[in-house]
């Protein structure tokens, strides 16, 4: 059978009619199949599904209506036409009803059978263009309902709050997270909602809804929902254009932003503080000079010599903290390069040691250093540890007594290289110890006044334990001394060349 | 002439503001802390009181001239500060800070003069 080729089954007992019937349409270009009785009608007739079927109404073994209603029972788009010899009202009234696409009186003109085949096909064309259509149209439906718990899932499920509300002011679609920030309970899908907006929230959706024109831009705001800073939310309202461009509401994104809030906070803090711990020596030279160039102030040379003596004093102490200040920003942006190697700690300790000899002296301090280890190693970079080390020693001897001792232990466990740096100082109280890793935060006595320093030492310490997942540990007695313990751990470390070993292996 | 007391924990600032102060005429008694600021004032009764508000603590020049107000010391006080406006840190006078004056440090002689001499002024016409 040729499948291009229209199909049509002629079901005749009159067997002229049904070979002349059939030579007919070939020569159409029709593929034609025949049959001489009902029962082989309605074999072939159900087996495969033909475009046409010319049925005779009187046959010996069935009726010919009953072969129509079994082909159209299994093909309901096969065009059926009845043939019939006793054409009447009645009988094509019957065969329409059943489903016969038409009836055909015979005997019958070629035309007149060509028009009626022609017809019916065209009728088929049409039915099933629709049923195509109608099975489009329902996996669409289905489609999109698919798609709308999907997307309801994607939206309910993003950590950002989204309210929409269409132009009458109706909530249309949201989110818990829009609820959760914008402190909204027992609302309703189409209930209004914009008297229940943060006031500033609802100004903005306002200037949408209450406009003329269509406005084409986003408008941001934030909102304080909690006070004492717990919560801070950035809500962007942006219109929703209706299928005629007009506007049909509003969707409104809420961010929580309360984090960037506390780093903003944070960050001015340190500006505000950095500013003045600048601006103090800055102040400081700059009376000194406004001084020394005032001649109406008559100073004496030696006081000019002891003002500018001062002035580079201070201007000393604000290089260092312009240094440090650079220092914690590269540590914070870790640009710094590092070299890191094994090093022993304490000669790194003794190494401090020599450059204080000095000040050792001046206070005739008793210095003591110990260690478990003939070699306890760590391995880091010898700018850092060196720095870290050169600032506990450097806060022993300045906050020491005359006379005081300052002693120094080594100590390894399985887990860390411990180093305890003790001196009997002048200590601290609880509260001045819990402040004491703040940038800038110097304790300040009768017994600190005359000590200088830039305030960012032991927060610069912290940093770079920190970066070497160590830890510090404080004593402090206020009065008696202080014991500051590094941890730097050496498990870490072996880990790591564990795995710089296995590595080798592997690519080797 | 006037006598002053100058509070800040500076010492070159206490040294710098009291030479020229004192090379105008003017008794000059100074402290480094809030402490001792709030001693001298009480002992010494001063015209006029300038005070560094940033001192141990951020605000402690605040708290030593609310004390003052507190206990009916009524001297004006002149306020330096050191931390500039443009950060959000605003010093206003105001009720809640009972000083007469404020002035950013760094200050040049010719100012402070200026100031002192201004405010000393308006005390004795009140």
């Amino acid at each position: 059978m040729d499948l291009l080729k229209q199909k049509i089954l002629i079901v005749d007992d009159e067997k002229g009619l049904r070979l002349g019937t059939k030579r007919l349409l070939e020569k159409e270009g029709f593929d034609v199949v025949t049959a001489e009785n009902g029962t082989e009608g309605i074999a072939l007739g159900t087996s495969t599904e033909f475009d046409a079927a010319i049925i005779d109404m009187k046959m010996p073994d069935f009726d010919g209506i009953l072969v129509l209603k079994e082909i159209i029972k299994k093909y309901p788009n096969t065009v059926c036409f009845i043939a019939t010899a006793y054409a009447s009202y009645d009988t094509a009234i019957e065969a329409t009803r059943v489903g016969a696409f038409s009836y055909i009186p015979k005997p019958f003109s070629p035309d007149e059978l060509l028009l009626q085949i022609s017809k019916g096909l065209e009728k088929r064309e049409l039915n099933l263009q629709k049923e195509r259509w109608q099975k489009e149209r329902e996996e669409r439906l289905l489609e999109v309902a698919f798609e709308k718990t999907r997307l309801n899932t994607i939206i309910n499920s993003i950590s950002d709050g989204v309210l929409v509300i269409n132009k009458n002011g109706e909530a249309v679609l949201y989110n818990p997270s829009a609820l959760k920030f914008l402190a909204l309970k027992n609302i309703k899908i189409e209930e209004y909602i914009i008297d229940k907006l943060p006031e500033k929230l609802a100004e903005q959706v306002k200037q949408f809804l209450n406009s003329s024109e269509y406005l084409k831009r986003s408008l941001t705001v934030q909102l304080q929902m909690k006070a004492d800073n717990e919560l801070f939310v950035e809500a962007t309202t942006s219109p929703v254009p209706a299928p005629d461009g007009s506007l049909a509401g509003v969707a409104i994104v809420i961010k929580n932003i309360t984090e960037l809030k506390k780093i903003e906070f944070l960050k001015s803090q340190f500006v505000s503080m950095v500013s003045h711990e600048l601006k103090a020596p800055i102040a400081a030279v700059y009376g000194f000079l406004k001084l020394i160039s005032d001649k109406s102030m008559n100073l004496s040379p030696d006081k000019q010599n002891e003002f500018i003596n001062r002035s580079i004093v201070r201007l000393d102490s604000l290089l260092k903290m312009v240094n440090d200040l650079l220092d914690i920003s590269r540590m914070e942006m870790k640009t710094t390069q590092r070299e890191i190697k094994e090093l022993n700690i304490l000669d790194i300790i003794k190494n401090i040691m020599d450059l204080f000899q000095l000040e050792i002296k001046k206070r005739n301090l008793n210095v003591n250093i110990k260690s478990s280890e003939i070699n306890p190693l760590f391995k880091g970079d010898q700018d850092e540890i060196t720095r870290l080390f050169t600032n506990f020693v450097s806060n022993g001897i300045k906050y020491n007594k005359q006379n005081g001792s300052l002693v120094i232990n080594i100590e390894k466990n399985d887990d860390y290289l411990v180093t305890e740096i003790k001196d009997s100082g002048i200590g601290m109280r609880p509260l001045e110890k819990d402040k004491l890793f703040h940038e800038f935060y110097r304790v300040k006595n009768e017994f600190t006044k005359d000590i200088s320093g830039t305030g960012l030492g032991l927060s610069i310490v912290k940093r770079i334990i920190d970066s070497y997942a160590g830890k510090i540990e404080v004593e402090s007695e206020f009065g008696t001394g202080t014991t500051f313990r590094v941890f730097l751990p050496v498990v870490d470390n072996a880990l790591k060349e564990n795995k710089v070993t296995l590595n080798n292996i592997q690519s080797v | 002439m006037a006598k002053i007391a100058i509070i800040d924990d500076d010492p070159d600032i206490l040294d710098a503001s009291s030479l020229v102060l004192t090379s105008k005429g003017h008794e000059v008694i100074t402290a480094n802390n809030p402490d001792d600021g709030y001693k001298i004032v009480v002992d010494n009764s001063p015209d006029l009181i300038i005070l560094d508000v940033m001192m141990n603590e951020p605000d402690d020049g605040f708290f030593l001239a609310q004390k003052f107000r507190k206990n009916n010391i009524t001297t004006p006080i002149i306020m330096y500060t050191s931390i500039s406006k443009t950060i959000g840190m605003d010093y206003g006078v105001n009720e809640m800070v009972p000083v007469d004056e404020y002035v950013e440090k760094p200050i040049s002689p010719a100012q402070l003069i200026q100031k002192v001499e201004k405010l000393l002024h308006k005390h004795i016409e009140r």
